[in-house]
């Protein structure tokens, strides 16, 4: 009963912090913030997908970009070779992208997630990295490193629209995904991480969640693409790059792994601070342009000291304070019945 | 005829860096249990501190050296703050050694500039001779050597020394190792320390054959390393070294005859004996398949 109670809380303040960012847009009207914020929700959907495999599963993958990739140029591609940019055309687009994602992710998961998690990383990299080859080699299609230029349906180009849709998004997914991370299966995952041999042992067979999951992920994660494809009304090959993967990662790893709602915090600090080093310090001082040297020593550090991240360290905190206030509580408790007796 | 002969040695010395690249990694693993992502990164620093003492002593062998001190210290740095912490729990020590691989590559830009570096081999390695009717490029037959001489050594010095016995036992099992009263935790500094130094040099003899220096080169070449790794068999260093090769000249192969697939025919080689013959096509008996 208490944790119901706790969950709708939780859910309440969630709400009301989305109803607050959606205001935002209309009391607020710098453009390249607003742009930034939107960049925001959509990597901290990617970072939500991600966070799937690595918190809730325990699984390292190095080639998430290559589902980022692939919704971002199945939508771009659709676009550019219609004739005339229409909403129907942007949906379609969308779930071919998504589609194409799921039949990518059930096929790579096939192949690769029976291997350990060494191999896995090992695997995913390349993998990603054949995606990237491909978008390069294939001009026709994907207009190799020069990449795509298309237009969108006017309601796209509205940076309020955006911002709301993709914040709309957002929300969406992050309830939908507490959704599936509070199910049995995000139960069994969990385990899964915990230890695999044991949730065996137990009657479970971890390939089909596994791969369950990482569909889910795939999924999200291509949506994540579309709708950065659809922002930046531009694409070219770097949506596979490492890099992408690895915004991913530290975005996950910095807000908090196995929360959800870390990876959007994660996404928030790195896209404003990437932003904030590389524009307004840089004048300061060249050694900002260079920002990944900090962010990757945080990350080392974060690491080594803190593996849960943001989320992971306050919550941990608070569940310590609270077996404290019990234990106390607990102790008084006793006292008082032994002076009682 | 001209043309396959000429595809073989080039392949023959991709490998060879691709072996130096690799042997490092594959001890690493085989003895302490740990995927060293950061490997890459010992690579280009290796490049970028050998060109430098090269340039300032116009010696290109005292610039080999610097790259394999270089290596050694970076290996000595890494392993003491960057892997130690994470002894024994693989999805950390994955995370990490990316960050730190991150962090390496970012910090040649601000210490050696972000530009692409032009690089000239000594005049005595310039060049080429011809041998009959076949034209033989002198960089190509060098690292041919080079390649072979740094086996031969390393072979020599495991399979010869009580040093090596160590090391190869401690691949076999650490523990029983341990047990005998040796301090493995300074055989593990001391191979992570070589398998660097070995990638630092491969990386400065590499920037000399391609002829240019960037500071992604570690990202993009630390893959290679893995395929070679996964190929070969994890921990099996003469794995390593018929892995490289077999590597280096399906590169120069497609390259050739097949450029669309060149990129590709790596990894997809990777991808089928991982999920073929998960343990490598060379490993021997009683080699850890961790």
């Amino acid at each position: 009963m208490k944790q119901l109670n706790k969950m709708q809380l939780s859910t309440w303040v969630y709400l009301l912090i989305s109803v607050l960012l959606a205001v935002v847009p209309f009391v607020y009207d710098n453009l390249s913030m607003l742009f930034l914020i939107v960049q925001i929700f959509i990597f901290g959907i990617f970072a939500m997908s991600y966070d799937l495999l690595l918190g809730y599963t325990g699984i390292v993958s190095f080639g998430h970009a290559m589902f980022f990739g692939v919704g971002a140029y199945g939508v771009s591609i659709v676009l550019e070779r219609s004739e005339e940019p229409t909403m129907a055309v942007v949906i379609l687009g969308t779930i071919i992208a998504l589609g194409i994602a799921a039949v990518i992710s059930f096929i790579a998961g096939i192949l690769t997630l029976r291997l350990k998690s060494h191999f896995y990383a090992m695997l995913t990299l390349a993998l990603a990295g054949l995606f990237l080859a491909a978008a390069e080699k294939m001009r026709d299609l994907t207009g190799g490193s020069d990449g795509l230029l298309f237009t969108v349906p006017e309601f796209f180009k509205d940076r309020t629209n955006l911002y709301l849709l993709c914040l709309s998004s957002l929300v969406v997914i992050f309830f939908l995904l507490r959704r599936v991370t509070n199910s049995p299966l995000g139960r069994v995952l969990v385990a899964i991480r915990e230890n695999e041999q044991r949730t065996m042992s137990l009657g479970y067979k971890i390939f089909p969640y596994k791969l369950i999951i990482s569909v889910i992920s795939g999924v999200v994660a291509a949506f994540a693409g579309v709708l950065y494809a659809i922002s930046i009304r531009f694409i070219d090959t770097t949506v596979f790059a490492v890099d992408v993967t690895l915004d991913a990662l530290l975005m996950t790893i910095i807000g908090g792994v196995g929360t959800l709602i870390g990876p959007v915090i994660g996404a928030g600090l790195i896209e404003y601070a990437h932003h904030f080093l590389s524009s307004e310090l840089a004048d300061v001082h060249w050694i900002f342009e260079r920002w990944v040297i900090l962010f990757g020593t945080v990350y080392i550090l974060a690491v080594i000291f803190f593996p849960k991240g943001i989320v992971g360290s306050i919550q941990g905190f608070v569940n310590k304070r609270k077996i404290k206030k019990q234990e106390q509580f607990d102790k008084k408790q006793s006292e008082k019945d032994e002076l009682a007796g | 005829m001209d043309i396959i002969f000429t595809l073989t040695l080039n392949g023959l010395a991709i490998g060879m860096l691709f072996f130096l690249l690799a042997a490092g990694l594959t001890l690493v693993f085989g003895l302490m249990d740990v995927l060293n992502f950061a490997h890459g990164g010992l690579f280009v620093w290796g490049a970028y501190t050998g060109l430098w003492v090269y340039s300032l002593s116009s010696n290109f062998w005292i610039g080999v050296l610097g790259a394999i001190v270089a290596g050694l210290l970076i290996g000595a740095i890494t392993e003491l703050f960057i892997i130690k912490p994470v002894y024994g729990n693989h999805v950390q020590q994955i995370l990490i050694t990316l960050g730190f691989l991150l962090v390496l590559s970012e910090l040649i830009k601000v210490v050696f500039g972000a530009d692409i570096k032009a690089v000239q081999p000594p005049s005595y390695l310039d060049g080429n001779f011809a041998l009959g009717d076949l034209t033989i490029i002198k960089y190509r037959l060098f690292l041919i050597v080079m390649g072979l001489f740094v086996f031969i050594l390393t072979t020599y010095i495991l399979k010869k020394t009580r040093i090596g016995l160590i090391v190869r036992a401690g691949v076999i099992n650490k523990e029983m190792v341990q047990a005998l009263g040796i301090n493995i935790r300074l055989v593990f500094m001391a191979v992570f320390m070589v398998g660097s130094a070995m990638a630092a040099l491969g990386g400065f003899l590499f920037v000399n054959y391609s002829g240019t220096a960037f500071p992604e080169l570690g990202i993009e070449y630390g893959i290679f390393a893995f395929i070679v790794v996964v190929i070969g068999g994890m921990g099996s260093f003469s794995g390593s070294l018929l892995a490289a090769i077999l590597v280096g000249l399906a590169q120069v192969y497609f390259q050739y005859y097949l450029p669309s697939l060149a990129i590709a025919v790596n990894m997809i080689l990777m991808t089928a004996v991982l999920l073929l013959r998960p343990q490598g096509l060379f490993t021997t008996r009683g080699v850890s398949t961790k």
